[in-house]
């Protein structure tokens, strides 16, 4: 069976994700997940701890651009602990959110609310770059990185709900 | 009798609306507030433990961010409670729902022991390494979190 198939009018070859999520959800790490009755949770519970670390601790950096929160800390080395935590929490999510998705392949690759979280996500990570790289050049935050840094909560936000959406949302 | 209660609550219109309606929404928000005051405390926490922001004082940390976990918290009490509303006669017999009222009875009883007779002597310890009662506070505030966050979601679960 292929993964792939070709539009017989276009002739384009598409990857097929239902066909991909059939082949995920049949091998076998996605079976040995799928067959216990508490690694789903356990995997969703790292995933949702990670997550409080990286929201708080963006919060806690859009809130110093702003002026508020832990003032005392000059905004440099916040911006360096904070992108350094953010880093390293992303990977923690990423290797939780993959094994997700590979005990539930149906549950996400064909839902639009999946995409709509990992394209906030990117986004996400190009606002903070340019945050934590730019905040190292200033003593004061600029109106540019507080316009930013709001954003960037935003879609933090965003990407909360829309976590907790990929289980309301049909796949299509 | 106690039955009733519950019955009563899940028909009362808001239980209604929200299970019938906004069940995703209360608990997205619920999501967003906990992984705020979950957030904030492993911070202190960490404080307490040595674990991180050393080059700040205990007292301006706490100062600072702790205001934030006790908005977060009234959020998500409140939505915690809406989402009760909408499944009262099922989340009685939840044993993770259960579970997790503990920890919060746990969590609240060590935060009191904390504030009022730990933190007394926080001037002793605020700018090095906290004293060992602030540092168990700490280490026991961060397991039944990580406990929290595991019960809120085997909710769903079971």
């Amino acid at each position: 069976m292929g993964l792939s198939y070709t539009d017989t009018e276009t002739g384009n070859h598409y990857m097929d994700m239902h066909r991909f999520g059939d082949w995920l959800a049949a091998t076998g790490p996605s079976q040995a997940i799928q067959s216990s009755t508490w690694a789903i949770p356990t995997i969703q519970s790292v995933h949702i701890l990670a997550l409080a670390l990286v929201f708080t601790t963006a919060l806690l950096l859009s809130l110093r651009f702003a002026g508020l929160g832990l003032t005392a800390e000059p905004l440099g080395e916040l911006a360096t602990r904070s992108a350094r935590r953010i880093w390293l929490l992303l990977v923690v999510l990423a290797a939780t959110g993959a094994l997700l998705i590979t005990a539930e392949p149906g549950r996400t690759i064909t839902n639009p609310v999946f995409y709509a979280k990992m394209s906030m996500l990117a986004v996400v990570i190009v606002l903070t770059l340019w945050l934590t790289h730019s905040a190292r050049r200033v003593e004061r935050p600029t109106a540019a990185q507080l316009v930013v840094a709001a954003v960037a909560l935003l879609l933090w936000i965003g990407i909360i709900f829309a976590g907790r959406f990929i289980a309301y949302v049909e796949s299509y | 009798m106690q039955q009733s209660f519950f019955e009563w609550l899940q028909n009362t219109p808001i239980g209604v609306a929200v299970g019938e309606t906004w069940f995703p929404w209360v608990e997205s928000t619920h999501v967003l507030f906990t992984a705020v005051v979950a957030g904030t405390i492993l911070t202190v926490d960490a404080r307490l433990l040595g674990m991180g922001l050393r080059k700040l004082r205990v007292t301006y940390i706490a100062q600072r961010i702790l205001p934030l976990t006790w908005i977060a918290f009234a959020g998500a009490a409140l939505t915690g409670t809406l989402m009760f509303m909408a499944n009262a006669t099922s989340y009685i017999h939840n044993k993770p729902f259960l579970a997790k009222m503990v920890l919060l009875l746990l969590l609240g009883l060590n935060m009191l022991y904390f504030h009022l007779l730990t933190y007394r002597s926080v001037e002793q310890w605020d700018n090095g390494r906290p004293a060992a009662p602030a540092r168990a506070a700490g280490f026991i505030s961060t397991v039944l979190w990580l406990a929290v966050i595991a019960c809120g979601r085997w909710i769903g679960f079971v």
